[in-house]
């Protein structure tokens, strides 16, 4: 039988042989087609990446490390690191006051939106009409940047409702943007204010999501209202601050809009920070191998705070 | 078997000779990047049709779009074989708008720049020199600051249009009310005027300044500190153009004159002086020409309370100087009809016209009736003395008797750099961040550093 087969076998293999491989050939071509298919469906957004990401980052990349003033492309000068030792050198203003004042206005715009964001959604979940008090606080995220600067220029300005409020008082008119010391702080509540609409959306979010349960614990076991938020409503809402507190921060590091709006930078540089020399650099003084490489040094505080945040947040038992 | 196609009648067996699909793929990109980066619309090019120059201004408002439209109409009815089409941006995006057509290759035949940006365009290669004839007239037909303004290193670079001078705007009602009997004439006397007019009320706000110092950009805050540099003898930049010769006596007066007057309480830096000297909250401004027509549609009757006088010099009998500023139209290097885009130029600059309202035989350049006509001036003194002799406003006497001893303003390479520097030191002493020793120091230090790198 064995030997009977074994011819019929023997002549079967070659041709089973080929259908075999026919077959792989054949999986390997339909394999191939949907790769070059995948690849095209892939294309647009390759190349929108390529076109809008890639291409400029390379090209700032080049202008960081030449001189060029902008107007012919075969005018770029290499220079080396001769850019970043600029900025960094002694006697620059890129690191203080520009980069200082950057990271305090972040910092201060984090801390206070995000003390006013946790208080209001606290508040907001308590009331009725949540809808409405949603929409009203985010209005100023609807609003454009040019519109809400000038109108809080003119509030702080001397003779404004600020300092009338504070006349009515019997105190002295403060000359806030006109006063460095004051000035950076009066942008800084500007900004804050402007983004706690979007903070107390994801916050609300946050406490929407906290189980009732544990509230109800909390009471039989007699806990105050100050516990309950400092045992509770906190470490539970800790996924959604650590998302606010790092969007805040990242938008307060890249954001010029409200200050070149409010004080142009000034007085002198007391409200100057990184986006805004970038800017100034690049587009009225023509020096964008100073700007590319700014943009280098910015983008190496944003990641490496964004880097010591989610650090912090996992150390302390959340993750991104 | 011949297989089916879809589309398409027959097709040739093989490719056509040079153009294979690689090819294709290399040329097509190739040929959208060569038509994207292609020069600005010249005409069809086809042999006959008229050449299109393309002019890039910042005329982008009613008036002051129409007022050089005029001219160009009249040009394009009255010449066949070159056509002018003007675009324009707001002045805030001009530059911006040079650099990003220059290096996409769509650069305008002819550029109207601001005369402080010249020294930065020229050594980018954008402007072109204007021909030796060109340069001759323009020399002979302007004023020595207007055609300063126009040049970088001594080569002249275009026809300058609206020229602006510094001179010292003050409220007749004001001073009177001081017991003032007129503008002052001296540093002495416009500090006690200044001191004299300032009022607060018992919170500190400031009621009436005395000089209005402005912080509202580069442009008012160094020109303002600017003209009374000048008028104490000073300059900002060295001849050469490659230092600052900001620390010196005249530049220490000038810092010394701006501090007392902010810690005495005269003056009030953080004011908008544009909004309060028409509001009759500012006493006395220093400012330029070009102000003299916003006051008078803001102010309405209240303008005839506004005088004008030359900015006051540092003691009796010094020598008037004062700031100048301007623009001027020059010619792309990249144009490749710079002939004919010079050509324009000169009709609209030099070609003289009868001017409707003067005495008889009266005449005046296109370009200085088209400035007049907005309430600006050009370097053409001749033009002004016919535009303004025809019931134009007294108040801009002072600033065309100022083109006669103003001193242009720098505008060396990194001359923009060299002044947002000067800015931030201006108001670091004005707010008392630094004394006037370190403001001078400090100044010097950043500018001279910013212009070695410039050069």
């Amino acid at each position: 039988m064995v030997n009977t087969l074994a011819p019929e076998t023997t002549r079967r293999a070659p041709h089973s042989r080929r259908a075999a491989v026919g077959a792989v050939d054949g999986r390997g071509r339909a394999r191939r087609r949907q790769t070059v298919v995948a690849y095209l469906f892939l294309a647009p957004a390759l190349l929108f990446f390529a076109v809008f990401l890639i291409l400029p980052l390379g090209f700032a990349l080049l202008l960081s490390l030449s001189r060029w003033t902008g107007f012919d492309l075969g005018d770029i000068d290499p220079v080396g690191l001769d850019n970043f030792t600029g900025l960094l050198a002694d006697g620059s203003t890129f690191l203080t006051p520009v980069l200082t004042n950057t990271l305090l206005f972040a910092l201060g715009t984090v801390a206070l939106a995000l003390a006013g964001s946790v208080l209001v959604a606290t508040c907001i979940d308590k009331l009725r009409f949540q809808g409405l008090w949603r929409t009203l606080y985010f209005l100023p995220i609807v609003t454009t940047v040019v519109a809400v600067g000038n109108v809080w220029k003119y509030m702080y300005e001397p003779g404004g409702l600020v300092n009338g409020v504070l006349n009515a008082l019997g105190l002295g008119s403060v000359a806030f943007l006109q006063d460095p010391d004051t000035a950076l702080p009066a942008v800084v509540v500007v900004q804050a204010w402007a983004s706690v609409g979007s903070a107390i959306l994801v916050l609300t979010a946050g406490l929407k999501s906290i189980p009732g349960s544990y509230y109800e614990a909390a009471a039989l076991d007699g806990a105050g209202p100050g516990t309950v938020f400092r045992r509770i409503t906190l470490p539970l809402l800790r996924p959604s601050l650590l998302f606010v507190c790092v969007t805040q921060f990242l938008t307060g590091l890249q954001s010029f809009a409200l200050i070149i709006v409010m004080t142009k930078g000034g007085p002198g540089d007391a409200t100057n920070v990184a986006a805004l020399e970038m800017y100034r650099q690049a587009f009225s003084h023509g020096d964008w191998g100073t700007a590319s490489a700014a943009a280098f040094v910015l983008f190496a505080v944003v990641l490496a705070v964004t880097l010591a945040q989610l650090w912090f947040f996992r150390r302390t038992g959340e993750d991104a | 078997m011949t297989p089916v196609r879809r589309t398409g009648g027959p097709r040739p067996a093989t490719r056509p000779p040079g153009l294979s699909r690689r090819h294709f793929a290399l040329a097509l990109p190739s040929a959208l990047l060569a038509s994207g980066c292609a020069a600005p619309h010249q005409g069809t090019g086809r042999p006959g049709d008229p050449i299109v120059l393309t002019l890039l201004s910042h005329y982008a408002s009613g008036e002051l779009k129409a007022a050089l439209q005029g001219p160009v109409d009249e040009w394009n009815a009255t010449h066949d074989r070159v056509k002018v089409r003007t675009t324009a941006v707001e002045f805030t995006d001009l530059l911006t708008t040079f650099m990003v057509r220059q290096a996409a290759g769509q650069g305008a035949d002819i550029l109207h720049p601001y005369c402080l940006w010249n020294g930065q365009l020229v050594r980018a290669g954008v402007l072109r020199p204007a021909p030796a004839e060109h340069a001759e007239e323009i020399r002979r037909g302007y004023r020595e600051a207007a055609v300063g303004a126009a040049s970088v290193g001594g080569r002249v670079y275009g026809y300058p249009t609206e020229v602006q001078t510094y001179a010292l705007y003050y409220n007749k009602r004001l001073l009177r009310e001081a017991g003032a009997d007129g503008p002052p004439g001296t540093w002495r006397e416009l500090e006690e005027t200044a001191h004299r007019t300032a009022r607060r009320d018992r919170y500190g706000n400031t009621l009436v300044q005395g000089l209005g110092l402005s912080t509202y950009d580069d442009s008012t805050t160094v020109g303002q500190t600017l003209a009374l540099l000048n008028a104490a003898g000073g300059r900002f930049v060295s001849a050469d153009g490659r230092t600052t010769a900001v620390d010196s006596a005249a530049g220490r007066a000038v810092f010394d004159l701006e501090h007392r007057l902010v810690t005495e309480g005269a003056s009030t830096p953080g004011v908008n002086v544009y909004q309060a000297f028409p509001s009759g909250q500012v006493a006395m401004v220093v400012s330029a020409g070009w102000w003299t027509g916003s006051l008078k549609s803001l102010m309405g009757a209240g303008y005839r309370d506004v005088g004008v006088a030359p900015v006051p010099v540092r003691k009796a009998g010094d020598r008037h100087a004062t700031l100048c500023t301007g623009f001027m139209l020059g010619v792309n290097t990249a144009s490749r009809f710079p002939r004919e885009a010079w050509e324009f130029l000169r009709w609209l600059n030099t070609g003289k016209a009868g001017v409707k309202g003067a005495a008889r035989g009266a005449t005046a350049t296109r370009m200085s009736a088209l400035q007049v006509s907005v309430g600006s001036l050009t370097g053409r003194a001749d033009d002004m003395r016919a535009l303004l002799g025809t019931g134009g406003d007294p108040n801009q006497r002072p600033f065309l008797d100022a083109l006669a001893y103003a001193v242009p303003e720098p505008n060396v390479p990194g001359a923009q750099q060299a002044k947002s520097l000067l800015r931030k030191n201006i108001e670091a002493l004005w707010t008392g961040q630094q004394s006037v020793d370190e403001t001078l120091r400090t100044t010097r230090r950043q500018v001279d550093q910013e212009m070695a790198r410039s050069w």
